[in-house]
């Protein structure tokens, strides 16, 4: 018996003695910045070599020229970026679009944080699409009413922004009101349109709110990039101007 | 009184009686133990350092320069965890062209303990990420997402324990609500869960269950958000749950100079933290465990 106990005790403490509790006293947090002071671990470098190789010859294969810098911030209300843009989906979206529905899309609008760089005058390279475009955004197509269509004016002449607007549009705003033209025809209020933008905000992305809950949403399946490297594919030259499509008086 | 005595004396002799074997030398020894817990988010697929000239973040970040900073703080505590919050994919050109293959490959060479997944991560389709699994050799934790009905079924876990010298880390995922900022056609059927219920009962199976010394969540949500967005975020989920001592954010790009430390439903500390984005930063939060009576009696510090 006496054995017995003490063997149990002997048993009992070594239990004890052996989870003998872990508490967390102490904890110390901070950041660690990547910077030119660390050194590169060659094996990593190596193996990505081949593959920067291959990216970077086609980022740098030359798709189209500018004979001018394109930026979002040559004007108040347009861009020579913006304008291109919107006109390039459109130019590209719409016969897709033909082509599934029999009809044609009435114009682009686009955001204008949605673009994410300029392009420097001289070559345009693949690169600079993804600059300009790095998301995976498609381009989609919302049948509005005439009501959303008038939203969408409020939205722009609030915003006082140059978001991307297609050529088709002409929108004039002064104190007292405005004049809002499609194909040079004013809204009218029995038809709907067609109006190409990016799913992103089709989605209500940028508070364009007007967007949401369509007639229709037709999905082109075709990405925003990818539409882009197409016109500069076939254009030799890319020539933009500002048109005062949208002016604020 | 007299049985007392004896057993004192019954376990002085025990204790004499097992000399030379494993358990007095234990006890004699105080042990303490650190987990460091390394941590990235929102790494979209940077693997290169930023050009020299860049305008906001020159000659910065580089998953090569990362490795070096991993290995060196392995070897000073092989404790360690290399953990992601999400959105690896998405953001040069390597994406585009490899599909994410690059990035988990170096992932995996880096030795990433685990991963949850952020909206980005959806951005060639749940299928494109199926794809590229076999190039992790890390775990996928997302506890939120039910994959169901989807081809990740089975191929993500809700959480994963890790081992390190007897400390039991008990790692979970949380993610972002994908409606609205995935389309739909890209995550297909993954049902998206309340972060705020699961996280709770993932926290509760980690500590009365699993009994885990440390629960970390690897959360996608976002840092925070003003009131007006009503949505869920890390530090909203740090107050409403408990027993949780880190959650490692992402998705809003934070870059926090130290961890946050907040307060949960239970009225204790927990840490919240967020590295900004493109690896330009890996964060470290050390955790320090004592057996020592004299030590732990004095209750947790926090140094951030």
């Amino acid at each position: 018996m006496k054995n017995f106990i003490l063997s149990f005790f002997a048993i009992s403490l070594l239990f004890s003695c052996k989870n003998e509790p872990n508490k967390l006293v102490k904890i110390e947090g901070k950041l660690l910045p990547i910077t030119k002071e660390t050194e590169s671990v060659k094996e990593i470098e190596d193996y990505i070599a081949p593959f920067k190789k291959k990216v970077e010859s086609e980022m740098s294969s030359v798709l189209s020229y500018t004979p001018v810098d394109l930026v979002r911030t040559d004007a108040l209300n347009e861009s020579s970026l913006g304008n291109l843009m919107a006109d390039l989906c459109y130019e590209r979206a719409n016969p897709v679009f033909k082509s599934r529905t029999g009809k044609n899309i009435d114009f682009a609008l686009f955001n204008f944080g949605g673009i994410r760089a300029g392009i420097t005058k001289g070559n345009i390279k693949t690169e600079n699409a993804f600059n300009l475009m790095p998301f995976e955004n498609t381009l989609v197509v919302a049948e509005l009413s005439s009501e959303k269509i008038v939203e969408l004016c409020n939205f722009l002449i609030k915003a006082n922004t140059a978001h991307p607007l297609s050529k088709q549009v002409k929108l004039v705003a002064t104190k007292s009101g405005y004049t809002f033209t499609i194909n040079n025809k004013k809204i009218d209020k029995t038809k709907t349109y067609f109006v190409l933008t990016s799913d992103y905000l089709q989605n209500g992305g940028d508070n364009m709110v007007f967007f949401k809950n369509p007639i229709k949403l037709h999905k082109l399946d075709y990405k925003v990039r990818n539409a882009i490297i197409d016109y500069l594919k076939e254009t030799d030259t890319v020539k933009v101007k500002l048109d005062g499509r949208f002016i604020m008086k | 009184m007299k049985r007392r005595n004896f057993i004192q004396k019954s376990s002085a002799a025990a204790a004499l009686l097992t000399v030379g074997g494993l358990g007095l030398e234990s006890f004699a020894k105080k042990t303490s133990k650190q987990i460091t817990i390394l941590h990235t988010n929102d790494t979209h697929s940077h693997i290169e350092p930023f050009d020299i000239n860049h305008h906001n973040y020159p000659n910065m970040g580089g998953v090569a320069r990362r490795a070096t900073l991993v290995e060196n703080i392995r070897k000073e505590n092989p404790n360690t965890l290399l953990l992601d919050a999400g959105d690896i994919f998405q953001g040069t050109p390597y994406f585009n062209y490899y599909g994410g293959e690059i990035e988990f490959k170096l992932m995996s060479m880096l030795k990433y303990d685990a991963a949850t997944i952020g909206n980005h991560d959806f951005d060639n389709g749940i299928d494109g990420l199926y794809a590229q699994l076999p190039n992790a050799k890390f775990d996928f934790v997302s506890s939120n997402y039910n994959f169901k009905n989807t081809v990740l079924d089975t191929h993500v876990k809700p959480y994963k324990i890790f081992n390190k010298s007897d400390i039991k880390i008990g790692v979970f995922g949380i993610g972002i609500e994908l409606k609205g900022l995935v389309d739909n056609k890209l995550y297909k059927e993954t049902k998206y869960l309340n972060p705020v219920e699961i996280a709770q009962d993932m926290s509760r199976i980690l500590k009365e269950d699993e009994q885990c010394d440390l629960i970390i969540c690897l959360s996608h949500l976002g840092y925070h958000y003003t009131e007006k967005h009503s949505k869920i975020d890390d530090l909203t989920l740090a107050s409403k749950t408990k027993n949780i001592d880190l959650i490692i954010g992402g998705h809003t790009h934070t870059f926090l100079p130290k961890p946050t430390v907040t307060k949960n439903s239970a009225g204790e500390n927990v840490l919240v933290n967020q590295v900004g984005c493109y690896g330009l930063n890996v964060g470290r939060v050390d955790f320090h465990f004592d057996s020592d009576k004299n030590i732990t009696s004095k209750g947790k510090s926090i140094i951030v």
